[in-house]
């Protein structure tokens, strides 16, 4: 009687994974309901959208005719100058606030990886806003700079500054969407940068202090090599969630003035159910997807190789 | 062999499920005595939930109603109502988007009779207000509420002896409800320029909201925006009279609260009824007056004079902004919906909605004296509707709201010259009709 070998470890024996597939001691029938959720929550969704994609589906005919025209969206959107416009805003945005939240949370997780009286209320303190709820946030920002009634403008105004329609000019408005999410994110990193932190051994610092590394040795020659796989698994999941940052921003700009926040997502959201043109927003959701997979493939290859992460970890 | 057979299985899925949505409707199934109901969200469906446990008790259907943000119910029903299925029986479709879910909606004269309240008689509908619920000549629906653009006009700040005499001395005429855009303007400035009040409230909620500006503006100017010329849509906008429409507007914009390119109903709701630096006047939907008119919320509580909308240089319009009650095709509770639907539209619910400071689409009801005499919005809707505007509608419409929406603003904004802004909406424009087969 055979008996449950766990999973398979080597090339060879998962070659034979499936030699006795769907026979009594095969794990394969073990499998099939966990592969099947994950076909239907997962795959098929990828799937269906990339194969509306490949039709003209205006949503006002409801079920009805769709017509078939290959990768027609695909030129479309290439075509599109509000494609393109979203394109940069969010690679703008990308490129913008992750670097400060990054830059932010790794300080505080710097300053704050020490006891002091108050540490745990402080930390915990830091990290509320991450918990704000993204509509919510948006919201309160959205008032916040309200020019007539907002608290940042009467703070200005306090101070002698004239008020500003933050939200009305395209500039001030991008801004704006940025800082929101630095607000509420950064403590995100920190949170991360802070565990990563306390996890490096006290030795690993102490020697160096004892080799006579100063503060910013220590810091650029032993603290980051060892956290770099926390820093780029955090830059990762900040790439991927601001890839798909939506709510926030739709209460608080509905993507204006003009085009000036409509981020991709937003234009995705509009195609979809202002155009009701549901194969062009499916073409602009595969073509997100690409773009969040070249993201993580590009890190994960080129950084997380675990043979080199181990080297720069010390081997830990 | 083994996988290219999974795949060959699940394209095969994919393709099932898609080419599913093409078949037939199912046959109804056996009615169920409960139905669902999407609904926007403002004082009037708020007011008639509450009438709702007389209905369940009269008629023993259970209605649950959901309330959703105006472009949140249209999302939702993109997304929740096809021609074989739909996650609802009653459906309330803002007059822009009934092209858009035309063909998933049944015709009113399929629609059931009645059990316990008859047929809505749709000559008892406001005149104006029944092409609402009409798409390609077919009555889909019954349009429900008197949503059209009336005037405020803040009655303290006219009323006022001392504003009156300084106002009076700079212009020649007396303070008063502005009848044309011109005395809008004159008085606007001179209440924002001695820091009394801003003198106009624009809206920049969404783009079918500007949209409703733009029309409003040309409207007045003279001009149409799209107009079915030998049976299909085409732009006709006047191109001197748009941009004056347009430089009237950038003048508006001039004299009102900080932050006026992006005013929805919230912040204009903020800067009339909340600061108490106010407005001077602007325009409001009928159905949002409840909020104006509370006097927990608002500091302007009665201090409101209600018109029709200004006129400019050509006569007046009001725009249209109402909404229609419509069954899909695919519902099965399409009896128990239409008994909702009769009883919503009733004489006797139209006669406490308007009790509730609200606007039911029924001539004889927001004419009654009696209702005149309490509620002093009634008589200025009766002159809007008069003037009673609509914005174009055809399925693509979404599309050119968002050109409007960018070029309108830029125009106004002082972001583009407006001549070159309406060069812009009129060249955009045309390429989506074009596209569109138009």
């Amino acid at each position: 009687m055979k008996s449950f070998r766990g999973p398979a470890t080597s090339r060879t024996e998962g070659a034979g994974f499936f030699k006795g597939a769907g026979g009594f001691g095969s794990p394969v029938p073990f499998l099939i309901p966990a592969l099947l959720i994950v076909f239907a929550v997962l795959i098929f969704p990828i799937l269906f959208a990339f194969f509306v994609s490949l039709f003209e589906w205006p949503l006002s005919a409801g079920a009805g005719p769709r017509t078939f025209i290959g990768l027609g969206n695909y030129v479309t959107l290439s075509r599109d100058p509000g494609f393109w416009n979203s394109l940069w805003l969010q690679l703008g945005f990308i490129f913008i606030a992750i670097p400060i939240e990054m830059v932010l949370g790794f300080l505080a997780a710097l300053l704050l990886n020490r006891e002091f009286r108050g540490g745990n209320l402080v930390r915990a303190l830091l990290l509320l806003p991450v918990f704000f709820l993204p509509v919510v946030s948006g919201m309160t920002w959205r008032f916040m700079l309200q020019p007539r009634y907002g608290a940042l403008n009467n703070l200005l105004v306090a101070l002698g500054a004239p008020p500003t329609t933050w939200l009305a000019q395209a500039r001030t408005a991008y801004a704006a969407v940025i800082a929101q999410d630095v607000w509420r994110m950064w403590p995100f990193v920190f949170m991360l940068m802070y565990a990563g932190l306390a996890g490096i051994p006290d030795e690993l610092i102490e020697a160096a202090e004892i080799d006579g590394a100063s503060y910013r040795q220590r810091v650029f020659s032993v603290i980051i090599p060892v956290l770099y796989p926390t820093i780029l698994t955090t830059l990762l999941l900040r790439i991927i969630d601001a890839l798909r940052i939506f709510s926030e921003v739709y209460v608080m700009t509905e993507g204006g003035p003009g085009m000036s926040t409509t981020l991709f997502s937003l234009y995705t959201h509009r195609i979809a159910f202002g155009h009701m043109r549901m194969g062009l927003s499916s073409a602009m959701a595969i073509f997100l997807l690409i773009l969040s997979i070249l993201f993580a493939v590009t890190l994960v290859r080129k950084n997380l190789s675990l043979d080199e992460l181990e080297q720069r970890g010390g081997g830990r | 062999m083994k996988k290219a057979l999974v795949f060959f299985l699940l394209v095969a899925m994919t393709f099932t499920v898609f080419a599913g949505g093409q078949r037939e409707a199912a046959p109804a199934a056996q009615p169920t005595r409960e139905i669902n109901v999407l609904l926007w969200d403002d004082p009037y469906p708020r007011a008639l939930e509450a009438m709702l446990p007389e209905f369940e008790a009269a008629t023993g259907i259970r209605v649950n109603i959901e309330m959703l943000q105006p472009p949140q119910v249209l999302t939702r029903t993109a997304i929740a109502v096809t021609d074989t299925a739909t996650d609802y029986d009653v459906v309330g479709v803002d007059e822009g988007n009934v092209p858009v879910f035309a063909s998933m909606l049944l015709p009113f004269d399929q629609w059931p009779e009645g059990q316990v309240y008859p047929r809505t008689d749709v000559t008892s509908v406001t005149e104006k207000m029944l092409d609402i619920g009409t798409w390609e000549g077919v009555q889909l629906g019954v349009p429900i509420n008197g949503n059209l653009y009336v005037w405020m006009t803040r009655k303290d700040l006219i009323e006022n002896a001392d504003y009156n005499r300084r106002f009076r001395a700079e212009y020649g005429y007396d303070l008063k409800v502005p009848d044309t855009l011109q005395e809008l303007l004159e008085m606007g400035t001179f209440f924002h320029e001695n820091d009394i009040a801003y003198g106009f409230g624009p809206f920049h909620g969404g783009p079918a909201g500007v949209l409703c500006e733009a029309v409003y503006m040309w409207h007045s100017f003279g001009t149409s925006f799209i107009d079915v010329v030998d049976g299909t849509y085409k732009v006709v906008l006047d191109e001197d009279k748009a941009v004056e429409g347009m430089e009237f507007y950038k003048k508006l914009m001039a004299i009102s609260p900080p932050g006026a390119e992006t005013m929805a109903h919230v912040e204009r709701q903020a800067a009339f009824a909340a600061d108490p630096k106010g407005v001077f006047s602007m325009f409001i939907w009928p159905a949002q007056i409840p909020a104006y008119e509370n006097p927990d919320t608002s500091l302007v509580s009665g201090k409101i004079a209600y018109s029709a909308p200004p006129a400019g240089p050509v006569g007046h319009g009001a725009v249209t902004g109402a909404w229609a009650i419509m069954i899909p095709k695919a519902s099965r509770n399409q009896e128990a919906a239409a008994e909702f639907v009769y009883w919503w539209s009733s004489h006797e619910v139209a006669e406490r909605l308007v009790q509730a400071n609200t606007i039911p689409a029924r001539t004889e009801v927001l004419t009654n004296p009696a209702f005149v005499a309490e509620k002093p919005h009634l008589p200025a809707l009766a002159d809007a509707m008069a003037v009673a505007i609509s914005r174009p509608r055809f399925a693509e419409i979404g599309e050119v709201q968002d050109v409007i929406k960018l070029r309108w603003t830029e125009g106004v904004t002082g972001n583009r010259d407006p001549r070159e802004a309406v060069r812009l909406i009129v060249r955009e424009t045309n390429e989506i009709l074009q596209r569109a087969g138009y």
